[in-house]
């Protein structure tokens, strides 16, 4: 579905034309075996914990969600309304997959989870995203993230 | 994600992207990256499906044991078998009879309608609610008793009194509204252990609910509107671009 030629012809032009960053640089980073990494996930779909105010687009921020914030304390505030909800209502890790990380660290596939994992909202400009990135790596270190799995809605 | 999984990796920590734009990944040059052919909203592929959504995770987290990058870009090969429609999935939910308000039918009709409806929706939802021990409604913040008159108040083309909701326009907390109210139904119409295609709720939705005619009325009111505020929201927040009519 997620094909181009799958979406409608407004959605596949706006993506199309979307304005990907370039970079000049090629960085790689390498570590020790999966086995012994410490993950991270990073979200576009904008959660937040219910209750608060939803992200808004154009807000060059990310919030933090602890391993321990159950799903139902979890609600999707992403602004676009052209993708699909329904999965996530059925099951939060379509989207989100904490439970499937928590059970690879317990199979020792991955060497354990992170205490944190964060959101953005995806239709925000990455071009101004550096700032952020800058914040989000420094709460990672400090967490002792060597991995983070990149999932988009 | 891929620029924000290269910004990242720019800044010392390996990364793995899962991504639904293959495109994007490309232009971007992702460090590693594996594209998913699932539909937008679902980049594990399949709600309920642990197993699947493990081996999606695994195909992504296995790039990290790579040494042949930078820019790695996968192809995962297996297609999610929920995109097809469930044969004999029918709605959680039987709509009432009672008539649809005209277009230009007045606020308090379009307000009366929704909440006849909302009244067969509702205990439904509650049992899935039940059953599931979650939900996604609750982005606006505001009860449901008071949905139908914050989206109706637009139906004039322009905000009538004060937000009800303190950090947000009423704009804005309408449309988040919107949201929930969208939540509610597709929530209400999907029992425990059904596996409908995301279509087939959404074609439920959009085609047969008072709520769908209501938003869509909304939508056109704000289009019409002088507020641009409203004209942005309405006419891009509201309702897919698939389902615009």
């Amino acid at each position: 579905m997620a094909r181009l030629e799958d979406l409608t012809p407004a959605m596949r032009q706006r993506l199309t034309e979307l304005d990907s960053p370039k970079y000049d640089t090629s960085p790689f980073v390498t570590g020790g075996p999966l086995a012994r990494r410490r993950v991270a996930i990073v979200t576009s779909a904008a959660l937040t914990a219910r209750g608060e105010r939803p992200m808004l687009p154009g807000e060059n921020i990310f919030h933090e969600l602890p391993t321990s914030l159950a799903a139902g304390d979890l609600v999707m505030t992403h602004v676009s309304v052209n993708y699909d909800r329904t999965g996530f209502q059925r099951d939060i890790n379509v989207a989100y997959p904490i439970d499937r990380l928590r059970e690879l660290a317990a199979d020792g596939t991955i060497g354990s989870v992170a205490d944190r994992h964060y959101t953005v909202m995806g239709s925000n400009d990455p071009q101004a995203w550096g700032e952020l990135a800058d914040r989000m790596v420094t709460r990672l270190k400090d967490d002792r993230v060597d991995a983070v799995v990149l999932s988009p809605v | 994600m891929s620029a924000l999984g290269h910004l990242i990796e720019q800044r010392g920590i390996a990364t793995t992207v899962i991504g639904l734009i293959r495109l994007h990944m490309e232009k971007t040059r992702v460090p590693r990256g594996l594209w998913v052919p699932f539909e937008l909203g679902r980049p594990l592929g399949e709600p309920e499906d642990a197993d699947f959504q493990r081996r999606v995770l695994l195909a992504a987290l296995r790039l990290l044991d790579r040494r042949d990058g930078p820019v790695i870009l996968d192809d995962y090969p297996e297609e999610a078998p929920g995109r097809l429609p469930h044969v004999g999935w029918v709605p959680a939910v039987t709509l009432p009879d009672g008539s649809v308000p005209a277009d230009d039918a007045s606020a308090w009709d379009w307000a009366r309608a929704l909440e006849a409806e909302l009244a067969v929706v509702l205990p439904a939802w509650d049992r899935v609610h039940a059953a599931r021990g979650r939900t996604t409604v609750g982005v606006g913040r505001l009860p449901v008793a008071a949905w139908a008159s914050l989206l109706c108040s637009f139906l004039g083309g322009q905000s009538t009194g004060p937000s009800p909701v303190p950090d947000l326009r009423a704009i804005q907390a309408a449309r988040y509204v919107v949201d929930d109210l969208k939540a509610l139904y597709t929530e209400a119409a999907v029992a425990p252990g059904a596996l409908p295609s995301s279509q087939q709720v959404l074609d439920w939705f959009w085609d047969c609910t008072v709520a769908a005619r209501l938003i869509r009325a909304v939508r056109k009111a704000c289009l019409a509107s002088s507020d641009k505020v409203l004209t942005i929201v309405g006419g891009n927040q509201l309702v897919p671009s698939a389902r615009v009519t």
